[in-house]
């Protein structure tokens, strides 16, 4: 457990007008309030007046650990006489060398409300905290919200690190970290037959969702519609896996129902494709279930055999890469496909990003816990 | 749209909770009603040398009962014991054994804070590899993987208890988390009343739990002095209102209701406890550490919440006010109110159940719902208790001390979380 995906040359001070609020952004928020800042402005958002009761906030987050070395300190001047750690010492000292404002640092809803704060977004505000899952599900319920009329314009995304201390040694407890550790590059490989684990990793995915004729009367780009989402739960318990990808075939075809394309629409598909043995397994069969032969004739690109996997903010990171596809008519590759594996028969995309223009494509994510989700975007014509 | 007659209901058919006042809602109520304080020392560490060493726990570990498949889920924390356990409440109380025909049309929206660390492992691993200024980062992670246990890390996850329930019921559908602080389970339910109104589900199972009572939740409250440090009368110690207060009292607990869109529920002859009809979100959108002096946020999340309801401020009977006892969340709430009810403010009870439960923070709004809906079906309104020393910044009717009959058919509940963001919630009795 030596590898990561870091977000290397990152600065949150390029980001931030007011840099009092730094000390309390742990990096899963300095992550978002970057990600958000670059939607806003990719989207010029601010170029016309806008309702700022109308613009509202879905961001998901995954558990944020505390920084060891903030709590060290705490910890270790908490020690009695004989060298045991006492709570006494630690309720009436030890504490005090944690800073005030500590906890908020590293509440998962703060990702959202310095968001808000930054950009004086006023309207309906959420944290979706659905494990993997959580990047589609917070920009899922986005497109809700938007489509019932509570808001014109939502940020919509999620964030985070998964490099932390603690959370590497929970994954690495759990079985479920490749060991590759000599070859960094080539250690996530999803759908690939020498797939050992995932490779831990972090970043931020934030979309500017919009009511379209909000959006087309400021003249606003577009990438593409949101057009189906689908959630579900593979309801077994959660330490164990949905083998079968039941729970995630569910979820594919609540969201290509709701996206109203008749079958053969979809034509693309940006996979989780984790690089664990058994979930990539689960996942071609999920896509093979929902979709039945058309499947063996669709691109499917797993990008974490480049991001490595950023938790949370995987699916929101996965979602931008389908609208990028729409855009640019060429279709990101899924590395370090040497050998096929017999279970995972798909067109994987191998190893070479291909010219192709996708016209509907799907998003999948599915996690520990048991909780499923999948969004289908759109062209817009 | 805001306040479409012609949209999909969805109403409440089962309820269930776990809380600092009882292993149940019947004892919850009685407890609220009587007016009688869920507070007292902490017992589940040593907090005598904390600034505040006083919460309301649950005391009452007979809610144990109602949990099944235990061996799933035993190295989870004390929220997942909770929330599982007021699930099961709520389900067999709605009949649901015989109501799901298709699970995948059954989902679940639930609000569970994050788990608790395992701290005692966590101070040793800190310890044994301190080298003078720092931690020895390898060093720790080899010791971190041999002594920590793997279920234990991974049911700190908030989205776990969503997923043993998931299992529990075989609930197939749209399944999510949210935690956005002392909103979180008033923003679940809303949610999930969103879900069924759109038709992407006929049954939800919402709710939350959550228990920050541990060293690093009461430390990290205790840090940015927002508890009560009112110690030597733990049951006075949260006073909502009270010109004396001065912090929140920390609570745990679990609450859990089902959600039903109207036509099912009716087909199966399911009992109706009341109708949610309005959900209103928003942010401060201000400062993180602050409320908007002027309650912009508040009174944006109340007026949405009244729109989507199509009730205006004369028809609401009883407000459950955040109300939780820090001097600047009861003023502004305050202002709030009467800012936004004009002169009806005066006229309306308002009362924080927290003067009793503390503060459940992610499971605050699920427990303050199910308060009002006991108040819609008993026809009395909870006191706020330890009301004793007016303060001329909070000048509403409280229903100070002793509860009150009254008819209560419209019922708002106030959510405001650290951060910004709001949560309002409309329920009503129910009528066809």
């Amino acid at each position: 457990m030596k590898i990561a995906g870091e977000v290397k040359d990152f600065s949150i001070r390029d980001f931030l007008e007011n840099r009092k609020s730094l000390k309390v952004m742990a990096r899963d928020i300095q992550l978002a309030v970057a990600g958000a800042k670059l939607a806003v402005d990719d989207a010029a958002v601010e170029e016309n007046p806008i309702d700022r009761t109308r613009f509202g906030v879905s961001l998901g987050a995954g558990l944020i650990s505390s920084d060891v070395d903030e709590l060290a300190l705490a910890v270790i001047r908490s020690v009695d006489e004989s060298g045991e750690f006492s709570m006494k010492i630690f309720g009436e000292e030890g504490l005090r060398n944690l800073f005030p404002l500590w906890l908020l640092k590293y509440l998962p809803n703060m990702l959202a409300c310095h968001i808000s704060i930054i950009h004086d977004a006023q309207g309906p505000n959420n944290t979706i905290t659905a494990g993997d899952t959580s990047g589609i599900q917070a920009i899922g319920e986005a497109s809700r919200i938007i489509q019932r009329g509570d808001a014109d314009i939502m940020l919509a995304g999620a964030a985070e690190s998964k490099v932390h201390p603690l959370t590497i040694v929970r994954q690495h407890l759990l079985g479920n970290l490749s060991e590759r550790s000599d070859e960094p590059k080539k250690a996530s490989r999803p759908f690939e037959k020498n797939r050992d684990g995932l490779v831990l990793a972090e970043g931020a995915g934030v979309v500017v969702l919009e009511e379209i004729s909000h959006a087309e009367e400021r003249g606003a780009k577009i990438y593409g519609e949101v057009v189906g989402f689908g959630s579900s739960s593979s309801a077994c318990a959660p330490n164990k896996a949905d083998a079968d990808g039941q729970g995630l075939a569910r979820s594919i075809k609540a969201a290509c129902a709701d996206s109203g394309l008749n079958d053969g629409k979809i034509d693309y598909i940006l996979a989780h494709g984790l690089s664990c043995p058994l979930s990539d397994v689960a996942e071609t069969r999920a896509i093979k279930e929902a979709l039945g032969e058309r499947a063996k004739q669709i691109p499917i690109s797993a990008i974490k055999s480049m991001t490595g996997h950023c938790g949370a903010a995987s699916g929101a990171i996965e979602v931008i890469a389908a609208a990028l596809a729409l855009k640019n008519s060429r279709i990101p590759p899924t590395i370090n496909y040497e050998e096929n594996d017999p279970e995972c028969d798909l067109d994987y995309v191998p190893n070479e990003a291909r010219e192709f223009a996708p016209r509907a494509v799907l998003v999948n994510s599915f996690g520990f816990g048991g909780q499923n989700s999948s969004l289908v975007l759109r062209k817009l014509k | 749209m805001r306040g479409n007659t012609n949209r999909r209901r969805a109403v409440i058919t089962g309820i269930g909770a776990v809380t600092p006042l009882g292993p149940d809602v019947k004892s919850t109520w009685e407890a609220l009603k009587e007016g009688r304080s869920g507070v007292g020392p902490v017992t589940l560490f040593d907090a005598s040398t904390f600034p505040s060493r006083i919460a309301a726990e649950v005391t009452d570990e007979s809610f144990k009962k109602y949990l099944p498949d235990v061996e799933h889920y035993s190295q989870a924390g004390r929220n997942t014991f909770f929330g599982i356990a007021a699930a099961m409440m709520a389900a067999g109380e709605a009949g649901l054994d015989h109501a799901v025909k298709d699970p995948r049309r059954f989902g679940i929206y639930f609000a569970s804070g994050e788990g608790i660390a395992d701290f005692r492992n966590l101070t040793t691993i800190v310890q044994n590899n301190w080298h003078g200024n720092g931690v020895e980062m390898p060093a720790l992670l080899t010791q971190g993987a041999r002594v920590l246990n793997p279920l234990r890390e991974l049911e700190q996850e908030p989205n776990m208890p969503a997923g043993h329930l998931a299992a529990i019921f075989n609930a197939q559908g749209p399944n999510l988390n949210t935690l956005t602080a002392c909103a979180a389970s008033s923003q679940a339910i809303g949610e999930a009343t969103e879900i069924i109104r759109r038709g992407d589900a006929d049954i939800m199972l919402s709710g939350g739990a959550h228990s920050m009572i541990h060293p690093l939740g009461m430390g990290g409250f205790c840090l940015l002095n927002a508890l009560s440090t009112q110690n030597e009368e733990p049951t006075k110690a949260s006073r909502p209102f009270d010109r004396k207060r001065d912090g929140f009292v920390l609570g745990e607990g679990g609450g859990a209701v089902i959600l039903e869109e109207l036509e099912f529920a009716k087909s199966r002859g399911a009992h109706i406890h009341a109708e949610v009809l309005g959900y209103g979100s928003t942010c401060d959108a201000f400062r993180i550490t602050d409320m908007h002096p002027e309650g912009r946020g508040g009174i944006a999340s109340m007026r949405a919440a009244l729109e989507d309801a199509g009730v205006s401020p004369e028809d609401v009977d009883y407000i459950n006010a955040h109300g939780t006892s820090t001097l600047v969340n009861d003023r502004i709430e305050t202002l709030s109110i009467k800012k936004f009810f004009k002169e009806n403010a005066y006229e309306t009870p308002v009362s924080s159940t927290k003067s009793m439960t503390g503060h459940l923070i992610a499971a605050a709004g699920v427990a303050e719902i199910i308060a009002c809906i006991m108040t819609i079906q008993d026809g009395v309104i909870p006191p706020t208790i330890n009301y004793e020393n007016p303060d001329p910044d909070c000048d509403l009717d409280y229903v100070p001390n002793q509860a009150r009959e009254a008819k209560v058919d419209v019922v708002l509940s106030n959510s405001f979380g650290f951060g910004g963001q709001n949560v309002c919630l409309v329920v009503k009795k129910f009528s066809k």
